[in-house]
């Protein structure tokens, strides 16, 4: 995206287009190093193992740890 | 103000022209706004009074587009320099996130510069700013005028940068340093995206 920005510039040239392409350049630098932290990845959820038919849970485990991550 | 928001994914940045009346303040932002391409011209508001001085402030909206997925804006204003009108310049500086000080370098001005930078500092301190580490630029305009009625960059530097922040030699009239003094103060303010002006 920046480097369309600076394309962009370049292609309208004048002072306003280098300021642009500078502008453009500081902000890919600085958002991108901070918008990992800024949006996290969503956790995917998992599903409790149930014996088919049976309405038995097999992994008793595996539950235990859905269920504290539920209640955090 | 915020200068970063995530959650909108949208940058403003506020930055505001200080300085003494007749400094060159508006020209400033006319020569910014005379550059503009056609489609990006939005509306450049400014309040004049019948002598063409600035009577409440000028503010021009640049909007920049899309950058890096951030709608990224930056808002120009100046303040009126005329001593009587500090309300309007306590509130021009509401939330502002970089600042140029347009000085004046005629040598019969300074005493001007010097009050009107004192008057700077007083506002952004009541506005809980320090202005010790709130991104500032110097502009020392008018270098077009015979060199026998202006001082010398050294001794304006000398009296007026006691931060030693960056400078800049200008002739707004003719558009000489204005794009370089706004690069310098924008990234100034986009180099704190993550660290908000400290409160005092």
């Amino acid at each position: 995206m920046a480097k369309e920005k600076e394309q962009q510039a370049e292609e309208e040239g004048g002072e306003f287009a280098e300021f642009l392409a500078d502008v453009s350049k500081e902000i890919a630098q600085r958002v991108e190093s901070l918008d990992p932290q800024a949006t996290p990845k969503a956790v995917e959820k998992k599903k409790t193992p149930i014996v088919a038919g049976t309405g038995v849970i097999v992994e008793w485990p595996n539950v235990a740890d859905r269920m504290i991550e539920e209640m955090r | 103000m915020s200068v970063v928001n995530y959650g909108t994914r949208e940058i403003t940045c506020k930055i505001v022209y200080y300085g003494p009346g007749r400094s060159g303040k508006t020209t400033n932002l006319q020569h910014v706004y005379s550059q503009l391409p056609e489609e990006r011209k939005g509306k450049m508001v400014s309040l004049a009074t019948e002598t063409d001085r600035t009577l409440f402030f000028d503010f021009l909206p640049l909007d920049l587009g899309t950058i890096s997925g951030f709608a990224t804006r930056f808002q120009l204003y100046t303040v009126p320099g005329q001593v009587y009108y500090a309300a309007t310049r306590k509130l021009v500086l509401q939330g502002v996130d970089g600042v140029v000080f347009v000085a004046d370098s005629q040598s019969r001005q300074l005493a001007e510069n010097i009050e009107s930078l004192q008057d700077l500092h007083a506002n952004l301190a009541d506005e809980g700013l320090d202005p010790r580490t709130i991104p500032l630029v110097m502009q020392y305009n008018k270098r077009d005028l015979p060199a026998g009625e202006i001082s010398a960059i050294d001794d304006l530097d000398e009296t007026l940068n006691f931060r030693g922040v960056p400078h800049y030699p200008a002739a707004a009239i003719s558009g000489k340093g204005v794009f370089e003094t706004l690069r310098s103060i924008s990234t100034l303010v986009l180099s704190r995206l993550s660290a908000p002006a400290t409160k005092v």
